[in-house]
């Protein structure tokens, strides 16, 4: 049983290094750019604001959560002793949680570290997506597909957003209403990071530009939807800052052009190093968007004629 | 109508389909018939376009893909999306958008649960009523009949016969050989990329009887010879 056990978590490091080699990276070189990442992220999440832990505890749980995938751990019942199943799902979640334990140690903030750590422990024993068959009714049925989709498996964090923005007037701490702005505009670019199936983009029939100018318009509209809570509550108790919050979400809308743009610019393939890496600096440094936006829109267009016309 | 010519498909040094020519008129039924791997598959997406292809396929509806209506052997669902969401997005993809859905749903399919909890059947029954909803004037259904129940294999091929009778052209693939035999105005036998023969409805029978005699041959035999 220890040799199943060991081949099961080679064959589940043989598949994220192919993951890593399939975005156009040297998995020895990803290994090392994503804890530079993920070092230098928690630190500026740190830096940002005082409720970083309970964020940083939230992102690790949802991801542990996200592992407790139904059809999976049936898979796993179905392969392995009762021992070695339990053994398999400790392990998965403490592999899963140990950056963000590790982190929380040098910070020295040690009972989230703690808490964490006997939350994932638990979760172990659970399969949470049982308890979520029920279809969770969205506003955006209108227009299918990614905000429908995309807002169920993220209702979670939207909720979460929306305490943040409750937070902020609670402490008075305008920038956390912004950052749960944000946090809401970042979770959505996640419903448009990966290519749909080839035959959705098929079915249309209009030409590139209006249909991705229907894109856009259904992802902004439905964006701002989801933000008017945070929207109308940081208006009405930050009414000087208007201005700023205005600011946010233009610059959260900039944001979401870019990803789709991005997504169509190599349809049907998935956005690779090179898009990624321009998507990178769009984020980080906005006027660039001028230049790369106006680039992803051309490859965009010239990419779905071949499937639209 | 549409025409195909000397298309031809690869996938590296594979050559999958070899210099199909073939012509498709309105109002008539069309079976295409194979072994597993014939290129069946391969030859409806690259009439859809959504293959690339050597070769010509002409019709007068430009660009066809926009009057196709495509039930894929298969067909994708997204993990949390309903029933009822599944078919207004084929329909907004062709701008239909006033439908009442529940009164397009002829296979009594329940709309408001996530797709992706479907059974075979039901899964296959809601892509095809999405091509329904749509405008199509083409229709290439793969595979319709796999895994439907006995009732909803008679609303199939009577839906077939409406669509014939509304002038549309059909193209189906199936292994169960009776339901081409009820619907087809002509079968097409494809092997190895090529089509070697071509019957018509009176013909359907003997068709019939060489691909069983073909298929089993001395197979059982072989298998069931005592030792």
């Amino acid at each position: 049983m220890a040799n199943l056990m060991n081949h099961y978590f080679t064959l589940q490091y043989r598949m994220l290094n192919r993951h890593i080699a399939e975005f156009g990276l040297n998995p020895y070189i990803g290994y090392v750019l994503a804890l530079v990442g993920f070092t230098g992220l928690s630190e500026y999440l740190f830096f940002k604001t005082v409720f970083a832990a309970y964020i940083y505890a939230t992102l690790a749980l949802s991801m542990v959560v996200n592992a407790s995938e139904t059809g999976r751990n049936e898979f796993l019942k179905s392969q392995f002793s009762r021992s070695d199943y339990f053994k398999i799902r400790l392990l998965e979640n403490g592999l899963l949680i140990l950056p963000f334990v590790l982190f929380l140690l040098y910070k020295s903030i040690f009972p989230v570290a703690l808490g964490l750590l006997v939350a994932s422990g638990v979760l172990a024993f659970l399969n949470f997506n049982r308890g979520f068959r029920g279809v969770i009714p969205t506003p955006f049925a209108k227009q299918p597909f990614e905000f429908v989709v995309g807002f169920r498996k993220t209702f979670g964090v939207i909720g979460f957003a929306y305490f943040l923005s409750g937070m902020a007037v609670y402490a008075d701490n305008f920038n956390l209403g912004i950052f749960a702005i944000l946090l809401i505009v970042f979770t959505t670019l996640f419903y448009y990071l990966s290519p749909e199936n080839k035959f959705f983009v098929w079915s249309y029939n209009l030409a590139p530009k209006p249909f991705l100018f229907k894109k856009i318009r259904t992802a902004l509209w439905y964006c701002f939807l989801l933000c008017v809570p945070n929207l109308l509550v940081l208006g009405y108790f930050f009414p000087d800052k208007v201005i700023f919050i205005m600011a946010a979400l233009l610059l959260g809308y900039c944001y979401l052009i870019l990803v789709i743009l991005a997504k169509y610019a190599v349809f049907p393939g998935e956005i690779n190093l090179p898009q990624g890496i321009l998507i990178a600096i769009g984020i980080w440094l906005p006027p660039f968007l001028l230049g790369i936006i106006p680039f992803f829109y051309q490859k965009s267009v010239k990419t779905l004629k071949q499937i639209l016309e | 109508m549409i025409t195909i010519k000397n298309l031809s498909k690869s996938y590296g040094r594979k050559e999958v389909l070899k210099g199909i020519n073939l012509h498709f008129s309105a109002g008539r039924v069309y079976g295409i018939v194979g072994e597993n791997g014939a290129g069946k598959t391969t030859l409806f997406k690259c009439i859809a376009g959504l293959e690339t292809y050597d070769g010509l396929v002409e019709s007068e509806l430009k660009p066809l893909k926009n009057h196709l209506g495509f039930l894929p052997t298969t067909p994708f669902f997204f993990s949390k999306i309903t029933g009822r969401e599944y078919l207004r997005l084929l329909a907004i993809s062709r701008q239909v958008l006033q439908v009442d859905f529940d009164q397009k749903n002829v296979f009594n399919l329940p709309l408001d649960e996530y797709a992706i909890n479907y059974s075979t059947g039901m899964k296959k029954k809601l892509a095809l009523t999405a091509i329904l909803i749509q405008p199509n004037d083409f229709f290439i259904l793969d595979e319709p009949f796999n895994g439907v129940d006995i009732q909803s294999n008679i609303l199939i091929t009577e839906i077939i016969h409406r669509l014939k009778a509304a002038g549309k052209t059909v193209i189906i693939s199936s292994h169960i050989f009776s339901t081409l035999d009820h619907t087809c105005d002509e079968i097409h036998l494809l092997k190895a990329g090529q089509f070697v023969k071509k019957v018509e409805q009176h013909e359907f029978s003997d068709l019939e009887r060489e691909l069983k005699d073909f298929t089993i041959g001395n197979t059982l035999d072989r298998l069931f010879e005592e030792t």
